[in-house]
C-alpha cells in the first residue's frame, strides 16, 4: 500500500502459511493498538452483528511494547472466552511507562456470542511473538504487527 | 535466511550438518520435491521451517538430532512436524515444542455397522452428529462442570469423563497413557485458563479440528490391519481435537515465564517463541506440570466426545455403546518422558513432539497388549476431501525418530490464499459429488480447510515409509465430515 494514501488509522490481515498476520496503524500507540485489536475481532466475527451493551475493563502490563501488545491481545482473547462475548471495539484510556514496565488500561465493548452466532468465523488460539512489532514510522505514525495462532 | 546447508542422506532423508552453535545435526524426512518447496517458501517469506530445524538443534542438551517429519511446515520456534529429545540433566523444555494446543490428537473408533447401511442413512447420521457434538467458536460442552471440578479434569483425564457416563471402561486401554498422565498439577494452571475451559469440556472446537465417519479404502499391511481389526470397508469414526482454551491459555501464560527463564539461565533465544527453561529448574518443572494438566484435559475432552458420538449413532441405528470400540487415541502436540537408546545407551529423555505423532513399534511396554506384536496404531489425519491413514512405527523409527510419525498433510496455502481461491459452498458441493457429506458451522472454515490448501497426504506418508520409519497399514476415506 502506498504510504501517502493510507488513511490516518486502519488495519489489515497479512499472509502466513498456517495462521494469520495482523497489522494496525494510527497516529499514536493507543490507536495502533486499538486497530490491530479490531483486525483480530474481525477475524473472530464478521462485522454486521448487532451491537451489544457489554463492556469490560482490561488492564495489562509488559516489560516492553512488544510484550505489552501480545499481552493486550491475549487478555482480550481470554476475557472474551470467560464472558462468552465477541468484541467489536476497544478504547485505550492510557498507556503508561514507568520503571521497567509498560501498563495499559482499556475498555472493550462487545456482544454476547449467542447473538453473533451467524457471524462467527475463526477461533484464535493465541497472539504470538512471531513477527511482533510496535514501531514509530518515518512519517510519525505508529504501526503494530503480530501473528495469531489459529 | 534461505542459507541452510543441506546434504542428502538418501531419497527420503536430508541432513543439516552440525556446525557453529548446533549441538546435533538436523534431519528432515523429505524427498527432492519437498526440499525444493521448503527452500522456495523460506526464500519467499520470513517463515523458514529449515531455519527452525537448525535453531532447535542449538538448544542445550538436545540428543541425536533435531528432527522434522515429512509434513514439516513453519511453526513458532519449532517447525510443525518437529521432534526434539532432551537429556534430563543438561536439557531444556521449550514451549515451542508443544505449542498452544496441548495434546491435540486423534481418537479413532471402530463401528460395527456395514458401510452400505451408513450410506443409506448418511444424512440422518450427519445431522445427528452435528447436533450432538458441540463444535464451532464459543460452543459449550454438555458436561456441566463447576469451576472447582475442572481441577479433577486436569488430574484425572479421560477417567473423569468416563465416570460422568461418557464412553465405556474398555476405551481407556486403547488411549495413550490410558487416558491420564501422572504429575499434572492444577496449581500450576492459572485461574484464567480454568475459567476459559470449564464450559468447553466435550467440545470439538474449530479450525482444522473435525469429526469424521470414514471407511477403510485400502489395506497395505495385512498383518497389522488384522491386529487392528480393520477389514476393507470397515466403518470408523475419527475425532480430532485437543485441550481447547485451557491449552491455549497455558501456552500464553508460560510463554512469558519461559521468556524470562531463557534470559535467567542464559539460553540463547534464536526465535521469539523458542524460549526454554532447564528441565530441572523451578520454571521448567512448573511448565511441565501445567502441560501435563493440559494433556489430561485433552484426554477428558476426547473421551467426552467419544461418548457423544456413541449417542448420535445410537439415535440413528440403535447401536449399543459396546458395539463401538476405541481403536486407539494418540496426541501430536506433546511432552513425554520416554526411554530410548542414544549412542548405544538406554536412558530417559524428555521428548517434544510438535505436530508429530508418537509411533511406538513392536514390543514397547507402552503399547497395549493387543497390539504389542505390531506396534500401536498411528492415526494421521488428512484433509476433509482426501484420505486419512493408520500407520505403525518400526524398529528403525524407534532408533532414528524416537518412535515418531507424521501427524497430517501439512498446510500448503495460507488461510488468506485459501479464502481467495475457494468458496465454502463450492467446496461442500464438490465433496458431496464425491460422496463426502460435509456439515460445517462456518462456511468460511470450509474454504480455509479446502483440500487444495493442504499438501498431498499420500505423498507425505510415502516419504516416511520410503525412509523405513513408519509403515502404512490402511488408508481411510471420509463419508461424513463435521467441522466447527
Amino acid at each position: 500500500m502506498d504510504d501517502n494514501r493510507k488513511p490516518e488509522r486502519g488495519h489489515e490481515t497479512l499472509d502466513h502459511t498456517a495462521d494469520m498476520g495482523l497489522r494496525g496503524w494510527g497516529p499514536g500507540i493507543p490507536e495502533a493498538f486499538e486497530e490491530i485489536a479490531l483486525a483480530m475481532f474481525e477475524l473472530i466475527a464478521e462485522p454486521g452483528y448487532e451491537a451489544g451493551t457489554y463492556e469490560t475493563s482490561i488492564r495489562c502490563q509488559g516489560r516492553d511494547l512488544d510484550e505489552l501488545l501480545v499481552e493486550f491481545l491475549n487478555t482480550l482473547l481470554a476475557q472474551a472466552d470467560i464472558d462468552d462475548v465477541v468484541y467489536r471495539s476497544v478504547n485505550i484510556s492510557g498507556v503508561k511507562h514507568g520503571g521497567e514496565t509498560w501498563e495499559m488500561d482499556a475498555v472493550a465493548f462487545g456482544t454476547p456470542r449467542e447473538l453473533a452466532k451467524e457471524y462467527l468465523r475463526a477461533e484464535v488460539k493465541a497472539a504470538t511473538y512471531c513477527g511482533v512489532l510496535v514501531e514509530e514510522t518515518d512519517t510519525g505514525m505508529w504501526e503494530t504487527r503480530c501473528v495469531v495462532d489459529l | 535466511m534461505g542459507s541452510v546447508k543441506l546434504e542428502k542422506v538418501h531419497d527420503c532423508l536430508w541432513e543439516i550438518p552440525k556446525e557453529d552453535a548446533m549441538q546435533v545435526p538436523g534431519r528432515i524426512y523429505a524427498d527432492q520435491r519437498s526440499i525444493d518447496f521448503l527452500r522456495e517458501e523460506g526464500k519467499a517469506k520470513q517463515w523458514d521451517a529449515l531455519v527452525q530445524v537448525r535453531n532447535v538443534a542449538c538448544l542445550p542438551g538436545i540428543q541425536q538430532a533435531s528432527l522434522a517429519m515429512a509434513d514439516i511446515h513453519p511453526g513458532y520456534g519449532f517447525p510443525i512436524g518437529g521432534v526434539g529429545a532432551f537429556d534430563l540433566e543438561t536439557g531444556v523444555v521449550t514451549i515451542a515444542g508443544v505449542g498452544f494446543d496441548i495434546n491435540c490428537g486423534v481418537r479413532t473408533m471402530v463401528v460395527d455397522i456395514a458401510r452400505d447401511e451408513i450410506e443409506r442413512r448418511k444424512k440422518e447420521l450427519a445431522n445427528a452428529l452435528f447436533e450432538t457434538v458441540p463444535a464451532g467458536l464459543g460452543s459449550t460442552g454438555s458436561l456441566k462442570l463447576s469451576k472447582k471440578e475442572i481441577d479433577h479434569v486436569l488430574r484425572e483425564g479421560a477417567r473423569f469423563s468416563l465416570e460422568r457416563g461418557y464412553g465405556i471402561p474398555e476405551d481407556l486401554q486403547f488411549v495413550e497413557e490410558e487416558g491420564s498422565v501422572d504429575g499434572a498439577d492444577p496449581d500450576c494452571v492459572s485461574m484464567h485458563a480454568k475459567e476459559r475451559q470449564f464450559k468447553q469440556v466435550g467440545t470439538l472446537g474449530s479450525g482444522n479440528h473435525y469429526l469424521e465417519v470414514q471407511y477403510v479404502e485400502e489395506i497395505f499391511d495385512e498383518e497389522a490391519a488384522a491386529a487392528f481389526g480393520l477389514d476393507r470397508d470397515q466403518v470408523v469414526v475419527s475425532i480430532h481435537t485437543g485441550s481447547r482454551a485451557l491449552g491455549h491459555q497455558i501456552g500464553t501464560d508460560y510463554l512469558k515465564v519461559l521468556r524470562r527463564a531463557s534470559e535467567k539461565y542464559h539460553i540463547p533465544i534464536l526465535e521469539a517463541e523458542l524460549v526454554a527453561a532447564p528441565i530441572k529448574s523451578p520454571e521448567g518443572e512448573r511448565y511441565i506440570a501445567a502441560v501435563k494438566a493440559g494433556i489430561n484435559c485433552a484426554f477428558a475432552n476426547r473421551q467426552a466426545i467419544g461418548g457423544l458420538v456413541r449417542k448420535a449413532f445410537h439415535r440413528i441405528f440403535a447401536i449399543k455403546d459396546e458395539e463401538i470400540h476405541t481403536l486407539y487415541e494418540v496426541g501430536h502436540n506433546n511432552l513425554k518422558f520416554e526411554r530410548h537408546t542414544v549412542n548405544g545407551m538406554e536412558k530417559e529423555l524428555l521428548i517434544h513432539r510438535k505436530g508429530a505423532t508418537r509411533a511406538f513399534g513392536p514390543g514397547r511396554p507402552e503399547v497395549p497388549q493387543r497390539y504389542r506384536e505390531v506396534g500401536h496404531p498411528v492415526l494421521v489425519g488428512g484433509t476433509m476431501g482426501t484420505a486419512s491413514y493408520v500407520l505403525v512405527g518400526t524398529e528403525r523409527g524407534m532408533e532414528e525418530t524416537f518412535g515418531s510419525a507424521v501427524h497430517g498433510a501439512g498446510r500448503l496455502k495460507s488461510r488468506k490464499r485459501a479464502l481467495r481461491e475457494y468458496r465454502g459452498e463450492r467446496i461442500i458441493g464438490d465433496l458431496s459429488k464425491q460422496g463426502i457429506l460435509v456439515k460445517v458451522h462456518s462456511k468460511r472454515g470450509a474454504a480455509e480447510e479446502a483440500p487444495g490448501a493442504y499438501k498431498d497426504v499420500d505423498h507425505v506418508v510415502s516419504i516416511m515409509e520410503g525412509a523405513g520409519v513408519n509403515k502404512r497399514v490402511v488408508r481411510l476415506r471420509p463419508l461424513i465430515c463435521v467441522k466447527g
